[in-house]
């Protein structure tokens, strides 16, 4: 028993050393830098101890509260709307048909282009002159195109539309997934009993489905809170800092000024915030499965 | 059968990944530099091939870095901070010496860089390249901010290049109103949220009689009557009259397309835009472009951001030698008239203004020579980022938002700058 232990514990070694690595000491490492003033450029101030100086001046920085209320409506737009959309997907790539697996393969690629990449064409399709959204829209009268990207709400619409885009094919897996946990017998036991399309999406394929809808409200979540590379390509910000998201202030407080102290102060906030929301549907989730196991 | 097939392929990648750096020349000396992204990528692979066959043994390895200012400098700093010495030569903007000197990136040239080959620069290029008595720093080309017209569009209406900035929106709405084309606008700038913005902003300020900061006093001025008033006229009359509101999405390629494609008639740019609005294949304004220096607000005196690129050596570079020569080689006489002659960008080294071939080809050279010794650069600063942060953020707000109230947003930008200038009062005290 005890060896068998000793072997278990050799086998997580690697990947704990891993973890230890490359997630908790970057972790702990801004925290500590968080309480420090340290500012690259100027180095003979040197690491300077300021206690919770830093926090105090995020909570009275009105660039970070824009940028908060920013990131919010960012994750309160395009988390529901790829669930949604997801979900669609998900129901039709379900289903039975011919060409189901070109389908499938059709519908993962905006999630499998590297975001740098799908942003510089969504930055294209947004140009004032050669984009397809001005087409779309306008057809060939030129004189009427405008640059959706020097408006604050178009720029904020159109970066949201490009993570849409780019992340409904990964809810749609994961939703997917969990379609495919539901036995047909559960269906054509509805069938017989002569329940509707409507009924059995409502009464069967809903709360079986909540777990996976639950799981990909998580992953989507946190990683729409992070959101950056689509600012950075897209907008830098801008206009009038109208995307200007939590994480890519911190990362022009960290990388471009040098204020590491500053911007580890940026990433730790956003990092709690995480934290909570993760905690918050995690314990949605454990209830959720005790719910779900009583119920058996 | 294909678990056989992949453990092959595996081995010969494997004895690929061994032998393939002594294969690529065994003992070459590997100088690694970051230069900027240009439309003429022929000119730098042709120089670095001179360069390599004139030192033999040495091979560059270049990256390419993005077209925007902002985001080169966010690449380069990532490197210097973690004290990459895979880096050795690298371009930098004219407002970085200061700051990578200070955090003590770059290395000090002095013991390659004499005096007296110092003297044969232009003088702002130098200074800028100087921080606390020790250059950091070759100037490859300068920059200034000009006016570029469309003469015969000015001609057409016997208009003459305008004094000012009044007269300049005048003309453009006396134009636009009767030439009803409605591709056709009156002005376009690099009004974008990012550097920029910054340079573009300057110009109209400082021809106002206003300033960004108080060098002396390390106190904002953009909360001042003067400078305030100037924002106040691009918004309303350059944004909100004469231009298009995609200007406040464009940086300097977007904003040189539309001039060359006949759709604006004033434009704003560095000095290579005159090569692009004069190539038959990228213009349709071939030959009917005029360039003058910056206009002021009357009363006022013109000014023009000076601008630039110079080539520094990574102080983590383990051959600064090899980098240094590189550096000599891309800023001797002979390679900056060959970058004028491709490039249209203009020369630092003074021998060049009077160089008969060079004027020949480029006869605006000449002019131009005057309004680059009184460019105005942006004030020399480590914390300068942090500063044209604030700046940018500000101007943007100040144009984008049509109800801006600017006077709030002064005064909020004043009070985020004067903290940031603290910081060098700390040191100075210290």
């Amino acid at each position: 028993m005890k060896s068998s232990h000793r072997l278990a514990f050799l086998f997580i070694v690697p990947s704990l050393v891993f973890v230890c690595v490359f997630t908790l000491y970057p972790i702990v490492e801004s925290f500590r830098l968080s309480f420090y003033r340290m500012i690259l450029t100027l180095p003979w101030l040197g690491q300077k101890m300021v206690g919770g100086e830093n926090y105090v001046d995020l909570w009275t920085d009105p660039v970070a509260w824009q940028a908060l209320q920013t990131t919010i409506i960012f994750v309160a737009v395009t988390v529901p709307s790829e669930l949604l959309l997801g979900l669609g997907m998900a129901l039709v790539m379900n289903e039975a048909f011919r060409g189901r697996g070109v389908l499938r393969a059709v519908v993962l690629i905006p999630w499998a282009i590297p975001t740098v990449v799908s942003s510089q064409m969504w930055r294209f399709i947004f140009n004032d002159r050669y984009g397809l959204f001005n087409f779309v829209l306008f057809g060939g009268d030129t004189a009427r195109y405008f640059a959706p990207l020097a408006n604050p709400r178009w720029a904020m619409i159109a970066i949201m539309a490009a993570e849409i885009w780019k992340t409904a094919p990964f809810a749609a897996l994961i939703i997917l997934a969990g379609l495919q946990t539901i036995s047909d017998e559960v269906y054509e036991a509805a069938s017989i009993d002569g329940a509707s399309a409507w009924q059995k999406f409502r009464h069967i394929t809903l709360p079986l489905l909540w777990p996976a809808l639950l799981l990909a409200l998580l992953f989507r979540t946190i990683d729409a809170l992070r959101v950056f590379d689509l600012v950075f390509v897209m907008t830098q910000g801008g206009p009038a800092d109208a995307t200007n998201v939590l994480q890519f202030y911190g990362y022009k407080k960290t990388f471009a000024e040098g204020m590491i102290g500053y911007g580890s102060t940026i990433a730790v906030t956003v990092f709690m915030i995480s934290l909570v929301l993760a905690l918050a549907y995690l314990r949605a989730l454990k209830s959720e499965r005790l719910q779900g196991a009583a119920a058996r | 059968m294909s678990r056989i097939f992949m453990r092959d392929l595996f081995c010969i990648f494997a004895i690929l990944v061994c032998l393939l750096p002594r294969l690529a020349g065994a003992q070459a000396t590997l100088l690694r530099i970051v230069i900027s992204n240009t439309d003429t990528p022929q000119l730098w692979e042709g120089a670095i091939a001179d360069f390599e066959k004139q030192n033999l043994g040495v091979k560059v390895i270049k990256e390419i870095a993005p077209n925007s200012s902002t985001q080169f400098h966010d690449l380069l700093t990532q490197k210097l901070k973690n004290r990459d010495t895979r880096l050795d030569v690298f371009f930098m903007d004219v407002i970085w010496p200061s700051e990578f000197a200070s955090a003590g990136w770059t290395l000090p040239l002095d013991r390659f860089f004499s005096t007296t080959e110092q003297g044969k620069f232009l003088e702002a290029p130098i200074a800028a390249n100087r921080y606390r008595g020790e250059i950091f720093g070759v100037p490859l080309f300068i920059d200034a901010g000009l006016l570029y017209y469309r003469k015969d569009l000015l001609e057409k209406y016997r208009m003459a290049p305008p004094r000012h900035w009044p007269e300049l929106v005048e003309q453009a709405k006396a134009i636009l109103a009767t030439e009803r084309d409605p591709h056709l606008i009156g002005y376009s700038g690099q009004f974008k949220q990012y550097e920029g913005l910054v340079c573009n902003m300057m110009e109209f300020i400082l021809g106002n009689g206003g300033a960004l900061w108080d060098e002396q006093r390390l106190v904002s001025a953009v909360q001042q009557e003067r400078a305030k008033q100037a924002v106040r006229f691009v918004r309303d009359h350059i944004i909100g009259e004469i231009s298009s509101r995609g200007v406040l999405a464009y940086e300097e390629p977007e904003s040189v397309a539309l001039f060359a494609q006949g759709r604006a008639i004033f434009h704003r740019n560095w000095p290579y835009a005159w090569r692009v609005a004069n190539d038959p294949e990228q213009s349709r304004v071939v030959g009917k472009v005029g360039m003058m220096p910056l206009p002021a607000f009357p009363g006022g005196k013109g000014a023009s951001t000076l601008g630039g690129w110079q080539i520094g050596i990574s102080r983590f570079s383990k051959i600064p030698e090899v980098a240094w020569r590189f550096v000599a080689f891309m800023t001797s006489h002979q390679m900056q008239k060959r970058i004028a002659f491709a490039t249209g960008r203009a020369p630092t080294r003074k021998a060049l203004y009077d160089d008969p071939e060079l004027l020949a080809k480029i006869p605006w050279l000449e002019s131009l020579l005057d309004t680059f010794k009184q460019a105005v650069p942006r004030p020399t600063t480590p914390v300068y980022v942090p500063l044209s942060n604030i700046m940018q953020r500000y101007f943007s707000a100040a144009l984008v938002l049509p109800d801006s109230k600017i006077d709030q947003r002064a005064a909020l930008a004043a009070r985020d700058m004067d903290r940031v200038l603290d910081l060098l009062r700390e040191t100075a005290a210290r």
